[in-house]
């Protein structure tokens, strides 16, 4: 059984962040203002990770990776 | 190749830094990829299998070229205004109120100057981590480190990144 004033380590930090640590463990939070502020600190940079967003390359990538790809025939020879 | 086109573009483009380069590589990529599927092996994911010849070439480029910490303001070789516009990170839109978005805005731009510091192998580790969700297991077949050292790095990255967060804040 995990002590209950055992620290969080950062790996159950990081659940804790993603909302993923046991219930029982997370209960350490409440009462361990060291934790809390980790955990809090934590949480703000992971959230701010999760929410970046995606690019996308130019119009027309596909296509132009497609230029290149060496597509079978059906007499077994590669064509671009 | 719809699916891999925008995660692997914004890992390749927040590693280096210059969209027409993260396209090149972006291409390469997809092209080596293609090119060689017979080469893929079933017993590895196909996302890290492709993730892995995307990291390769920021890489390889960065050893090259030395850009591991670089401007958000727009690639090295940006010498006018305008070059530096083109070559910038643009940062997305989202629909939330005018504080939030500003907000959102500064932290989103904060994060990406923050990223941007990080050593490369930080930078990948992070970035597989917490923006395209790979487990740890996944980083460290994707990256082929131990799976201890990708925890080390991930933690290393998080901890700097707040260091620099809150430098800013001061």
């Amino acid at each position: 059984m995990t002590n209950l004033l055992m620290h969080l380590t950062t790996d159950e930090i990081e659940l804790w962040a993603q909302g993923l640590l046991p219930a029982a463990r997370a209960m350490h939070l409440a009462d361990c203002s060291l934790c809390r502020v980790e955990a809090d600190r934590e949480r703000k940079i992971i959230l701010a990770l999760v929410q970046l967003p995606r690019f996308a390359p130019a119009a027309g990538f596909a296509n132009r990776v497609m230029a290149h790809v060496k597509i079978p025939t059906p007499s077994g020879d590669w064509t671009a | 190749m719809r699916r891999y086109e925008r995660p692997l573009f914004s890992l390749l483009y927040r590693m280096v830094r210059d969209r027409a380069l993260a396209e090149d590589l972006a291409q390469e990529t997809f092209i080596k990829v293609l090119n060689g599927i017979r080469s893929y092996r079933p017993e590895f994911k196909f996302s890290s299998w492709i993730f892995k010849i995307a990291n390769n070439a920021a890489i390889d480029h960065l050893r090259r070229r030395s850009l591991d910490t670089l401007s958000l303001d727009g690639a090295p070789s940006a010498v006018s205004p305008e070059e530096m516009r083109a070559t910038s990170l643009q940062l997305g839109d989202r629909a939330e109120s005018p504080l939030d978005e500003v907000q959102s805005r500064e932290l989103g731009t904060a994060i990406e100057r923050a990223i941007a510091r990080l050593r490369p192998e930080y930078r990948s580790c992070i970035l597989l981590r917490h923006v395209e969700g790979f487990s740890y297991e996944e980083i460290a077949a994707t990256l082929e480190l131990p799976l201890g050292t990708v925890k080390t790095y991930i933690h290393r990255a998080r901890n700097e990144l707040r260091g620099y967060l809150e430098d800013r804040r001061e």
